[in-house]
Formats: structure tokens, sequence, C-alpha cells
């Protein structure tokens, strides 16, 4: 029997308002992920949300018109209230993948987790790098389509096939949430790394 | 140590006590048996030779370290490997550093010891040195300069380009773009940079030992570092003028670096490495070659990958697992910056 765990990327006030265009991606996401958030919490299944949080000195992280998002304590880092309950878990991360330099791989192993569902955004960076950085851990990973977001669809789609031939199921969220909750096993039809 | 403080001050590089402090103390403690400077002007040597091979090169990474080594590393290895390439046993090298206000001490410390061990690895000594201060911003962390120079014996053969023949074979020693890969993944946190390691590693034992068995059916080696294979061997063939034909398939490329490759829209053939060299060589020696470089640590993945051809077009052409054939063009667009 699988032991899942949820993980939402960048679910953040600053992240979510970036532009217009992000705005109305997350807008359109929102719905349904909240509804599977929902249900996965009533089947005990954790929920962990990844919260970048940039350092003052990363000369790396990416400005928003001209000033440094996601900084410690702003409300702009916090996680979307839309998104969080009082029993999920918070991990904080400074890079892209939610694995690097965090006790994310320690709290998973903690529950027991064999395989994560990565939702959240941006579909090409943060779930793509957490995506092969747990594949590679590991897990069985497993991606809804509609669980993600990018600016452009063009990229989001894109990193979705480079999921599919690498490292992860993708499939919908309703599908995923059907498996789930009947004990369906996925198909981890993956290329193994030799 | 605490009248040093913890961390670079500008007082550091102005050549007074605080310059003399640091040297002594910190630059030549730490670079140990490894350095041979005479503490003047200049440094005198005396060695007999015909030819002597002298490079230079400058390392900017970010971030200055990474699993297993660090800028320091990268400093030897890549002139080590710059000289050995050339037929050349690396002798002594030059170091200077230019430092920012405020870097850590510790830091420094940790690079120079890198250095120390990479510099016992090679055989090589550290012969003259330079240390200068900037303040804070005007340049990140640390960048090194090291120069170097290294001997031939009177039957060495000079390895260059004018050498190779169509016909020839190419060979390389090891995976292409893991370094590459290494580097942007932990600068970005990609989740790739504990399954690819860096190939940063000191060549010239490999290189002599395959010198030793091959002599002149070795025509030619390079380094194949910023701009990668596919650079190299355009560099080559025009040069040259002939064409080069690879075969994808032969290629020694990690699976997880075609991952990263894939996901981060980078071509590994463009790729930088910092322990990989071309060999070009008589296709009658090839088959020998890569065993000889397979022994070696450094050279396990080695591979003959293609030949030299004889054209009027001066091409690089890679076929493909279909039999299909795509140019290789000369790398267009920005480079990936600061890798090495």
């Amino acid at each position: 029997m699988a032991r899942y765990a949820i993980l939402t990327n960048d679910l953040q006030y600053d992240l979510i308002n970036k532009n217009e265009e992000r705005r109305k991606q997350v807008e359109r996401f929102a719905p349904s992920m909240i509804r599977f958030l929902k249900k996965m919490r009533e089947m005990n299944i954790p929920i962990v949300h990844l919260q970048l949080i940039y350092d003052e000195d990363d000369n790396h992280a990416e400005l928003h018109n001209g000033v440094l998002p996601v900084l410690r304590g702003t409300k702009g880092a916090m996680i979307a209230q839309d998104y969080l309950d009082d029993r999920d878990i918070i991990v904080e991360k400074n890079k892209d993948s939610g694995f690097f330099e965090t006790k994310l791989d320690e709290r998973l192993k903690v529950l027991g987790v064999d395989t994560i569902v990565i939702t959240g955004m941006q579909t090409q960076i943060c779930v793509q790098t957490t995506a092969a950085d747990a594949y590679f851990r590991g897990y069985h990973v497993i991606v809804p389509s509609d669980g993600v977001v990018s600016t452009r669809d063009s990229d989001k789609q894109r990193a979705l096939d480079w999921l599919a031939s690498y490292c992860a199921v993708v499939s919908d969220l309703d599908s995923i949430e059907r498996k789930i909750v009947d004990g369906t096993q996925f198909q981890f039809n993956v290329v193994p790394i030799p | 140590m605490n009248y040093l403080s913890d961390r670079i001050v500008l007082d550091h590089g102005t050549g007074g006590k605080l310059s003399g402090d640091l040297i002594r103390d910190v630059i030549v403690r730490c670079l140990g048996e490894t350095h041979r400077g005479q503490m003047e002007d200049s440094t005198v040597l005396e060695w007999k030779a015909d030819r002597i091979a002298i490079t230079t090169d400058s390392f900017v990474l970010d971030p200055i370290f990474f699993h297993g080594g660090n800028i320091g590393k990268l400093a030897v290895c890549g002139t080590v490997n710059d000289l050995a390439v050339s037929g050349a046993k690396p002798l002594y090298l030059t170091l200077a550093f230019v430092l920012e206000e405020g870097f850590p001490l510790s830091d420094f410390e940790q690079i120079l010891h890198s250095i120390r061990d990479a510099a016992l690895e090679a055989e090589v000594y550290i012969v003259a040195g330079d240390t200068k201060v900037v303040k804070r911003g005007e340049v990140d962390k640390i960048f090194i300069n090291t120069s170097g120079i290294g001997i031939f014996q009177p039957n060495d053969i000079h390895l260059s380009i004018s050498s190779i023949r169509p016909g020839d074979d190419v060979i390389i020693s090891g995976q292409l773009g893991n370094h590459s890969i290494h580097i942007l993944s932990i600068r970005e946190g990609l989740g790739f940079e504990r399954r690819i390691q860096s190939d940063c590693a000191p060549l010239n034992d490999m290189i002599a030992g395959v010198l030793k068995e091959f002599g002149n059916r070795i025509h030619c080696m390079r380094d194949i570092t910023r701009g990668g294979l596919g650079t190299l061997l355009n560099e080559i063939s025009q040069l040259g003028g002939f064409g080069v034909r690879i075969e994808q398939v032969r290629l020694p490329i990690l699976h997880e670096t075609v991952m990263a490759a894939d996901m981060l829209g980078v071509n590994p053939l463009y790729l930088a490495n910092e322990g990989n060299v071309c060999i070009f060589a008589s296709s009658g020696a090839s088959k020998g070659i890569v065993e000889t470089l397979r022994r070696h640590r450094y050279g396990e993945h080695a591979s003959v990958i293609g030949k030299v051809l004889e054209c009027d077009d001066c091409h690089v052409v890679m076929c493909g697992e279909g039999g299909e054939e795509k140019i290789v063009q000369l790398l267009q667009g920005a480079e990936l910056p600061r890798l090495c």
C-alpha cells in the first residue's frame, strides 16, 4: 500500500501575484486544487507546503519589479490562506528543488512516505526540479497536469512532457484522487536510471 | 590568528603588514610543501629543456564550492590540463587572487588547502603569486588566475592541430557535461547535484601514461572545457581544414545529464567539462588508447566517438541513432556563465 504525501510549491502571495498572467493562471487552478487538498486531508494524507524564502544576499534570486520577493517574515512570503490548514506542514526552501538543503526528505521519511504528488508552481522550475530530486531519492512521483501552474502554457506543457518522459506519472487531479481513494496502484512506467 | 580577523579586509591587499601576515600565515602555510616562492619580485627557476609550454587561465566560478572541490582545485586542474594536452609535463604554477572585502578567511583557507591537494596530486609547485583585495561588490567573493609552465624532454612530441590527419579517430576520456550540470544544479538547487558530480581533476598523469604508451600515434589533444565538445570540434575542423564525424550513440553521457540538459534546454555537446580530454590519434592505436585510458580512474568512460574526414567544407557532423546526420554548429548565443 502506497504511503502518500502531497507537496505544494510556492503557493505564496508574492509569487501568486507576480503579474496579471500569473494571477489568472492561479485563479484557474485554485478551485480544483483546494478541493483536492481538502479531500486529501480528510484521508489523513499529509500536505507539505514548500515555502520559498530568498536570502537577502542571494544574487541569483529573481527580482519582481526590482524588489526581492518572499523575504522571511513578510506577508508576501506566507502560504496563501486558501491552500493552508492547521494540520499542514510547511518546509522552507531557498532554491528551486524542495529537497535542496531542506528538511523535506527527513520529514517525508519520518512520515513513512514513498509516493508524492507534486503540485503548485511553476511547473517548469520548482515542480520539475523537485520531481527530479524526489525521483533520484527513490520516491514514486505523480504530477497532476491541472494541479500545477505556469505563467505560460507552453512552459507547462514542455515540463509535463519532460516529467512524463523521465520521472513521473502525469495525470489529472480527479483521476489521482480516485486512485488514492480506491487504493489503486499507479503504474510508474518511467525510464530507470541505468 | 585573531589579528588577521576572520574576514578579508582591504588592508590585506595593501602590501603592508596585514598583507604580509596573510601571505605568510595563511597562504604559504596552507600551501605547505607545494609552495616554492622566493617572496621576491620574481622567482628564478633553473631547468633544462629545449622547449617549454606556457598557459594562463582565470577562474570565476559561481558557486565557489562544489561537491569534491572548489574554485581552488579548479584553478590548478584547469591550468595543469591545458599544459598536459600540449604534451608537456606541468611543473610550475603561479597563483593570483582577487578577493572581495569581507570574504571569510575560513573559506579562503579551505580553497588554499584544495589548491595544495590538487598541486600535490598533479606534482606541480606554486612558484609565484599575487593577492589583491577589492571593495565589497567589485568582485564576487574570489577570482583566481593561474599561469603554468610545463617542459618538453628532447624526444617529447608537441601535440598540435597541424598534426591531425584525415582518418584519425576521435576519442574522449570522460562523460560529457557533468561539471556544468553539477555547478548549475548547486547554483539553482535543481536536484541533480547529488547524482551528477563534477569531473574536475588533474589529468596529467593519465595523459602522460597514454603518451608514454602510444607516443607519436597520438597527434593532438585538447581539454574539453568552455564551449564543450561541439565548440572544440568546430575549432579543430576550421583550423585544421578537415571534417569531423561523430556518432551520437558513442558519446558517453550520463542519463541524469541527459535529463538535466533536456530540462534546461541545453545541449550536452556544448557544456563545459573540467576533467575530460579529446584525443586525435591513428585509428590503429585507438583501441589500445581507450583501454589505457579506462585503466586510469579519470578515464573509465573513455570512448572512440568519431573520425576525422578529408573534405572541403570543414563541417562537424553528428550521426544520430537512426542514421540521420546533422551538423554540429558552433555554439550559438550566450554561453552558460561562470562554470569555470
